[in-house]
């Protein structure tokens, strides 16, 4: 169930706009700020918001790489998954990752901190091997880099580490 | 009209045709996926590339996407658009999980003809093949994800073409799905249509799933006959049973597509389990008989009878879903014996609407379901589409699409799968809201030569001024006075009797009004055209009927493909009068209560047994041909028959008419009278159409100019006053679960929901009833139990109730059914 102060907020931001649905992914965005995933209730809550059917929010939903649609660590890790990437080691740094963590791709780790996926060019192309963390970029990528970087947010939700 | 050449062949097409369409011309069927006809251009599988050699484009191309212009030349076989197609079929089949000899789709599917014009054998991609988790889409769906390639046939029909919202296409790239947010049966009534749409295999067929292949059956062009549009279908027939149904395509009627309830609800013919089973076998006194027995005891009964008593006293009844060869026999039967009847009607005023309506069409205001399409503005006054012919919602819907205002003025709580605006009114009140409507676009016609018109006119501008229009109404009047091409659709269900007469006094006012304005009606079934003119606005109904026996009038009672305790409203009444006749002699395909009563009963055979002509609500001939007639080889090789039967070979039952002509011991010159001469003589319209084959599948429309305005609007009834204290019954039809055909078909047991009561708001809340709530109706004739529906988009001070198969509403005595407040208790 979506809190009620939510609902609130959603409504006016809604109203707002010139037809419900153009608003689709700002609500989808405010339900994951809060939650961190879309729920099956919470996909229903929000079409029901919208004016939608589950089914066409649910088309929206699963078309972009953002919009999570099962449950994810606090940290989302996605690692660029395009050609420059690719010709500057991509693999060694999903393995590195991986390994680090003892997840597979797609995986969240066990103290549901981290969770590792690929995305589509980030345009970090001069920076290869990148990653996005949450709304965060971080290129020329090193285990020694990633260690630094992964610690650092194991420890302190509220980093500031940045590249 | 552009001229062009299309693989070394000149071919001049209308302005406006993709090349696709210009080459299916010449007979060249260019490989697709995406593209239909009824569903438009997307360029999306690029499958149709054409090599274009000289006009404005040069190269390889998507023959779908480009408008045929004066000058071109296109090659089909060009050897970089074959290379092209090539690629494209094999980037395709890359996923195709290759399961043709367990696929339903197999023999019949796009994809296998496509993957063999395009000449692709081997797959050399060797990556895995992607993978779905199929979902659950309700009892006729089949989903298999696996085999899709993603052309978007099935959401673009889905979504844009019937307007339903509860299947998509999901996720992206690889992971592309087409399927619901969860699993769950399909919302639309529409979904079969994916069956036929779908290139492959994602959906198939589930009542014939595993059941059969498509070389092994039998086809024919056959009829729907469960409501009155006379969709255009194609039966597949195998060991003696219907397998499946398909749409067939007519331009101007049903397009490609068909409704669920004329696709699934076939099984009666094959016969059900328990009650449903259907007699196969006739019987005398309710001991089994051998077919000739029973019609000559039937013969000999009925002599008898006419000796003692007179002709007089046997009557015959037909109904709305006999054939009119059943229906023209029975007339001809009635005149040269004397019989009484023949009666097709329940009651006086569904005599009176249908007959008006059939009346009242002329060739001048008639439009097909094809010209709805092409509509600006559709007033839907005093019809259920959805529900009494639900095809034509999806003609509304096209409508809409194009940005057609839709206008609904009926007493039920309507639904139509486009934007639509709706006025609630009691049936009393339709008249004066299309008055209001209307009134505005012509009410300059009046100085129209034409005294009929001028009067017509007048009483219109007066019945407009009787109430104060709504609020919403001003506008719609606005647009139709600006649009050029407007329809009503008017139905003959909840409507007054001078509803239909009116409506059409309205369309032709919006004709002199210079608009091409069209009418339609939906009519009670798919015989009802021709029950309408085979009785005069005199005829007898059925209730007539009844008195007659209960007086010891008629002592003999024919029925042929009728059960009259299904539509009779007064069961116990009929009960004993049935009960008084010497003779009942029934001759049906449906195991009814009257079947169940009869002293002799025929096995009479179905659609799909017989040639069977039905005239649809537009006045056009549709015939549907026998798919595997009795006797008849049974397609190549040989194969037992699927149902095991004391039947002799080529003994099976005869068409309802052909053993009516027998027990009336009917005239015959040379064997079996021929339909082609006998409906002609009585009814003359189609004496026209010569012998021999006597028309084509899909025959022409039989209407006659026009009759003009008619003065049977003006001889409106007194109506109950508006602080009357009661609510008025309406009896309505329902897509699943109202008719004699979802009745006898367990195909269709799945797609019948509850019945309900729909109440207004306002009625609701002083009655002190919500939403959910189950009532007790007390009825003259006993009470029956119901849930109640509560919506604003009811009309006040009528209660809407179904002809519901898991309701006994036969305890209504009669029409029209007057329920004061009191009489509806909460349980």
């Amino acid at each position: 169930m979506l809190p009620d102060e939510l609902k609130v907020k959603l409504r006016e931001v809604i109203a707002a706009a010139e037809s419900p649905r153009e608003k689709a992914i700002d609500v989808m965005f405010e339900i994951q700020e809060l939650q961190g995933w879309m729920s099956d209730q919470a996909m229903v809550e929000a079409a029901e918001l919208l004016g939608m059917t589950p089914l066409e929010l649910e088309e929206l939903a699963t078309f972009y790489d953002y919009i999570y649609r099962s449950p994810v660590g606090k940290y989302v890790i996605k690692v660029c998954d395009s050609t420059v990437c690719w010709l500057e080691g991509r693999r060694r740094v999903v393995d590195y990752i991986a390994s680090r963590l003892a997840i597979p791709m797609g995986g969240t780790s066990a103290d549901g901190l981290f969770t590792l996926l690929p995305v589509c060019c980030i345009g970090y192309c001069d920076r290869a091997p990148a990653m996005v963390i949450n709304k965060r970029v971080f290129g020329n990528l090193t285990p020694e880099k990633i260690d630094r970087i992964l610690s650092q947010l194991a420890k302190n939700a509220d980093f500031s580490g940045s590249e | 009209m552009p001229r062009l050449i299309i693989d070394e062949r000149e071919i001049e097409v209308p302005e406006g045709t993709k090349v696709i369409d210009a080459a299916q011309r010449l007979g060249i069927v260019i490989p697709r996926f995406c593209y239909h006809e009824a569903l438009g251009s997307v360029g999306a599988c690029r499958m149709c590339a054409v090599k274009f050699l000289q006009g404005p484009f040069k190269g390889v191309q998507m023959s779908c996407m480009v408008d045929a212009r004066d000058g071109m030349v296109v090659s089909t076989t060009d050897e970089e658009a074959v290379q092209f197609r090539q690629r494209v079929i094999e980037l395709l089949m890359m996923n195709h999980p290759l399961d043709c000899p367990v696929c339903d789709e197999g023999g019949q599917c796009l994809l296998q003809d496509e993957t063999v014009s395009g000449g692709h054998a081997r797959r050399r991609f060797p990556g895995p093949k992607r993978t779905y988790r199929d979902q659950y889409l309700g009892p006729y769906i089949k989903h298999e994800m696996n085999r899709c390639i993603h052309c978007y046939r099935c959401s673009r029909f889905y979504q844009e073409f019937c307007g339903y919202r509860d299947l998509g296409p999901l996720q992206i790239g690889s992971r592309m799905y087409f399927g619901r947010f969860s699993d769950g049966p399909l919302e639309s009534p529409f979904s079969g249509n994916l069956v036929d749409i779908c290139p492959t295999g994602v959906y198939t067929d589930k009542t014939a799933r595993f059941k059969l292949r498509r070389w092994d059956l039998q086809r024919a062009p056959s009829v729907c006959n469960q409501c009155s549009l006379g969709c255009a279908t194609v039966a597949n027939g195998h060991y003696r049973g219907v397998m499946r149904i398909e749409a067939r395509f007519n331009r101007d009627v049903n397009g490609y597509f068909l409704c669920d309830a004329g696709r699934f609800g076939f099984s009666y013919a094959n016969g059900g389990q328990g009650r449903r089973e259907r007699p196969l076998l006739p019987r005398i006194a309710g001991v089994s008989a051998s077919a000739p027995s029973a019609l000559a005891s039937a013969r000999e009964a009925l002599e008898n009878i006419s000796q003692k008593y007179g002709p007089r006293a046997i009557a015959a009844a037909g109904s709305n879903r006999s054939s009119l060869e059943s229906q023209a026999m029975l007339a001809l039967i009635c005149k040269t014996r004397d019989w009484r009847g023949p009666v097709f009607f329940f009651d006086p005023s569904e005599r009176g609407k249908t007959v008006a309506a059939v009346q009242e069409l002329s060739s001048d205001i008639a439009v097909s379901m094809r010209e709805i399409e092409k509509a600006d503005l559709v007033i839907v006054a005093g019809a259920d589409p959805l529900n009494e012919a639900p095809m034509c919602a999806l003609a509304i819907r096209q409508a809409a699409r194009k940005n057609a205002p839709i206008v609904t003025i009926d007493s039920r709580p309507l639904f139509l799968p486009c934007e639509f605006t709706h006025f609630p009114v009691a049936p009393e009140k339709i008249e004066h809201y299309l008055a209001m409507l209307v009134w505005k676009a012509v009410e300059k016609v009046a100085e129209n030569p034409g005294k009929d018109a001028e009067m017509f006119c007048r009483q219109l501008g007066a019945l407009s001024l009787e109430s104060a229009p709504p609020e919403a109404m001003a506008a719609f009047s606005e647009l139709l006075l600006a649009s050029k091409r407007p329809v009503i659709i008017c139905g003959t269900d909840v409507t007054r009797e001078s509803t239909p007469s009116f409506a059409a006094g309205c369309a032709r006012l919006l004709k002199c009004a210079q608009k091409e304005a069209g009418l339609f009606f939906l009519l009670p079934g798919a015989g009802s055209f021709g029950s309408a003119l085979l009785s005069g606005t005199q005829s007898q109904t059925f209730g007539d009927l009844v008195e007659d026996i209960e007086k010891g009038v008629v002592r003999a009672l024919v029925v042929s493909e009728c059960d009259p305790f299904h539509y009779y409203p007064d069961h116990a009444r009929l009960e004993r009068a049935v009960s008084k006749l010497e003779q009942l002699i029934a001759i049906d395909y449906f195991p009814s209560e009257t079947v169940e009563r009869a002293s002799i009963f025929y096995p009479a055979s179905t659609v799909f047994e017989t040639g069977s002509t039905y005239i649809n609500q537009e006045g056009r001939l549709r015939f549907a041909q026998p798919v595997h007639c009795g006797g008849a080889p049974i397609s190549p090789g040989e194969h037992p028959p699927r149902v095991y039967s004391g039947l002799v070979p080529g003994g099976d039952h005869l068409p309802a008419w052909k053993a009516l002509c027998q027990i009336a011991s009917m005239p015959r010159e040379d064997g079996v009278p021929a339909p082609e001469k006998f409906i002609p003589s009585v009814l003359p319209a189609f004496s026209g159409l010569g012998a021999g084959p006597i028309y084509p599948v899909d025959g022409p429309r039989l209407l006659s100019p026009g009759p003009g305005f008619t003065s049977q609007w003006s001889q409106r009834g007194e109506e109950a006053g508006e602080g009357a204290p009661d609510f008025e019954l309406l009896l309505v039809e329902w897509m699943f679960g109202t008719s004699e055909f979802a009745a006898w078909s367990d195909s269709l047991d799945a797609a019948v929901c509850e019945p309900h009561m729909s109440i207004n708001t306002k009625d609701a809340a002083r009655a002190g009833l919500s939403d959910g709530d189950r009532v007790s109706v007390e009825l003259d004739g006993g009470a029956f139990e119901i849930a109640v529906s509560v919506s604003e988009r009811t009309a006040e001070k009528v209660l809407v109730v179904p002809r519901h198969q898991l309701l006994d509403w036969q305890k209504i005595k009669g029409f029209p059914v007057r329920i004061l407040a009191g009489k509806i208790r909460k349980i």
